[in-house]
């Protein structure tokens, strides 16, 4: 009997760790371990696929059209996280927005040139009052974004009357009768690209630029890592805080009105329930993306890879029709198998 | 400092103005003069306690019982929302008891907890109108409410006869965890029992017309044939249409929704995006009518069952189909189009 197999057999043992080591290196990048929480979320999808469903491509583009209302959300909230904020008024803006804009293309008849920068800016200024409330006055973001949550809605509600908006209005005599739908709507909720993109998913990925190029490309980007990072240095470092807060506030409130005429478009409506609890979705997406809560640190990047994680897991449990209770189990656990798999190894991570 | 407190104290004053404002309109009647007793100039005070208006099917519920009262200018109605809280109700009903008033409606969010609120109301004297979903016991004066079993019964039978027997439907269901939801489920698959009729796809919606749309694109990614969507609500079907016209099969689809609510099924209808909704009906008018009862004094039964009615593009116009029992359906087997 020989050594000689053993030797070779540590060898390729040694050779082995070795690589591991060099994997859980790589892993030690947020993004990859982002990626490796959606891959396994796919391999979930091909072992589950649904009589094949899984493999057409047209699951796909509706799964990345489902997810796009709530990527949108995910991006604002992905700017005020990183500065250590939240914004929970973000599901009420979008039902809002929703509301607004229906009353405004429907029952008014505006052009959308009018209304949607009119739409937007309404969004906006939802984020800029609660951004100047947390900037100014030093409130929780919490406690602020709260109250914005609990306004907006009421807005929304009071101004639609607790009915949705949509085409079939009430006539004086009582009756209703349906207006045609603005071609808006339509072309909002179309597709493109010989019909494999559907347009809200190039608007979520137009916010996805936007933002990237606010936190990479602008120095307003190093600005909100700097407050998320520590407050107190980046105001003794010259970070206008204030304004820097209130603008990251502003754009949350604005991609959620973005997303707000999506969802009117989508439902050929505007709902005022709409988008309620929207906004835990969006801080899951960005949480399991990897963002840190406690601030400072995150990408855009990765908020969109944990969008396609939330939505792939959607999917795959819609195209397999597992019941509610289980549904709602499974999302639980497995949204904490991939925060585990998020968490930063060794002392001092957060 | 003064300017700090100065700010302060308008802030105060405006919320002060703002609360007046909004309470404004919520004083009763009653106070506001008319001595009792003076025969038809007499103002009644009802107090109807809604559990959600953030459901629209109960906004129209509320909007029946005033238009109902608004016949009756001796009829005073204060509406309170629980939103869709069972303790704020309890305390809605709680307070219209303290107030007085001389008729009150409740459509309960739960049974248990409001059963012994409304029975105290109904023992200080208070004649008591339930909507829509029960509560224990006898301590009431009426129970008005529609049969969500029989509607989904009839929505089966509706479906077996348009498919001529034999099939294959998606059925969208609302919260399972809920009465309606189960309801509309066991009446349904009773209603389609007899034929050949499979359901080959079934979701929780959770009675949300964007969700329904989402379970309705799995649906269709999965199954090359589907030929009619059972939604136990309009929003759903209509959800479902959407998802349906997004893929090009809008038109091998039969849709079919529960609730038919004016300013949604019945124009659902009439767009064609439904091809039958079956009405759930709120029972306000049906409230207003007992209570004008009471207060003259008659006595009135423990409990109506609403009758339905279904509508379909036919017969619209005409104010739809009434139902007596789920067996009267009609409808003609579609004919197939193309090969």
């Amino acid at each position: 009997m020989s050594w000689r197999p053993i030797r070779s057999g540590m060898n390729v043992i040694s050779k082995w760790l070795h690589s591991f080591r060099a994997l859980s290196n790589m892993m030690a990048a947020p993004l990859i371990r982002a990626a490796l929480a959606l891959v396994v979320i796919l391999l979930l999808g091909a072992v589950f696929h649904a009589d094949g469903a899984f493999f057409d491509w047209n699951t796909h583009r509706d799964m990345l059209r489902q997810v796009s209302v709530y990527g949108m959300l995910a991006c604002g909230m992905t700017l005020v996280i990183i500065t250590a904020g939240i914004d929970l008024s973000v599901g009420s803006v979008l039902g809002l927005v929703a509301v607004l804009f229906s009353m405004m293309t429907i029952h008014q008849g505006w052009s959308p040139y009018v209304a949607i920068p009119l739409c937007l800016s309404a969004g906006a200024l939802c984020g800029l009052v609660s951004g100047a409330l947390v900037a100014r006055y030093a409130l929780q973001p919490f406690i602020v974004t709260l109250a914005m949550m609990v306004f907006a809605r009421g807005l929304a509600k009071s101004l639609s009357g607790g009915q949705k908006i949509s085409t079939y209005i009430q006539s004086e005599a009582g009756h209703f009768e349906s207006v045609p739908l603005p071609p808006i709507f339509s072309t909002l909720d179309n597709r493109i690209l010989g019909g494999n993109v559907a347009v809200v998913t190039v608007l979520f990925l137009l916010c996805v630029a936007i933002t990237w190029v606010v936190l990479r490309r602008l120095r307003v980007g190093r600005y909100l890592y700097a407050i998320g990072g520590n407050e107190t240095s980046a105001h003794l470092s010259g970070v206008p805080v204030g304004r820097v807060k209130i603008l990251a506030y502003g754009l949350s409130g604005f991609f959620a009105a973005v997303a707000g005429i999506c969802q009117a478009a989508q439902e050929t409506q505007g709902d005022p329930e709409a988008g309620a609890t929207y906004e835990l979705t969006a801080i899951a997406i960005v949480v399991i993306g990897g963002t840190s809560l406690m601030g400072g640190r995150g990408s855009v990047l990765l908020t969109l890879l944990g969008a396609l994680t939330i939505g792939y897991l959607e999917k795959i449990l819609s195209l397999n029709a597992v019941g509610e209770s289980s549904r709602l189990m499974l999302t639980g656990a497995i949204i904490i198998a991939a925060v585990l798999l998020q968490r930063r190894q060794g002392p001092g991570a957060r | 400092m003064m300017w700090k407190f100065g700010r302060r104290s308008a802030l105060l004053v405006a919320l002060v103005t703002l609360l007046t404002a909004c309470g404004g309109g919520e004083q009763p009647a009653r106070e506001e003069g008319q001595p009792s007793g003076v025969g038809e100039t007499e103002t009644f005070v009802i107090g109807m306690s809604q559990c959600n208006l953030g459901e629209p099917w109960r906004v129209q519920m509320n909007a029946d019982i005033k238009a109902a009262a608004a016949l009756h200018p001796h009829l005073k109605v204060l509406f309170k929302d629980a939103g869709n809280d069972t303790l704020t109700q309890r305390a809605h009903v709680e307070e219209f008891v303290n107030q007085g008033v001389d008729v009150l409606i409740c459509s309960p969010k739960e049974a248990a907890p409001l059963t012994d609120p409304l029975k105290k109301a109904y023992e200080a004297g208070i004649p008591v109108i339930v909507l829509d979903r029960a509560v224990f016991g006898e301590a009431f004066t009426q129970f008005i409410g529609a049969d969500n079993k029989l509607i989904g019964e009839a929505a089966g039978r509706w479906a077996a006869l348009k498919l001529d027997g034999q099939g294959k439907v998606v059925e969208l269901k609302g919260l399972m965890t809920s009465v309606p939801g189960q309801d509309r489920n066991a009446g349904f698959r009773a209603g389609i029992a007899e034929s050949d009729l499979e359901v080959i796809f079934e979701a929780d919606m959770e009675w949300l017309g964007p969700k329904a749309r989402e379970e309705m694109e799995s649906a269709l990614a999965r199954f090359e044939q589907i030929d009619l969507v059972y939604g136990h609500n309009d929003p759903a079907a209509q959800g479902a249409y959407l998802a349906a016209r997004a893929a090009g099969r809008e038109k091998d689809i039969i849709f079919v929704g529960i609730d038919g609510l004016p300013q949604e099924g019945q124009v659902m209808v009439r767009e064609g995006v439904l091809d039958v909704c079956f009405e759930y009906p709120t029972g306000g008018a049906q409230a207003i009518a007992t209570a004008l009862e009471v207060l003259e004094g008659k006595e009135v039964p423990r409990e109506i069952v609403l009758p339905s009615r279904y509508f379909t593009a036919d017969n619209l116009e005409g104010g739809g189909e009434w139902l007596e029992k789920p067996s009267d359906v009609k409808a003609k087997p579609r004919v197939k189009s193309g090969p």
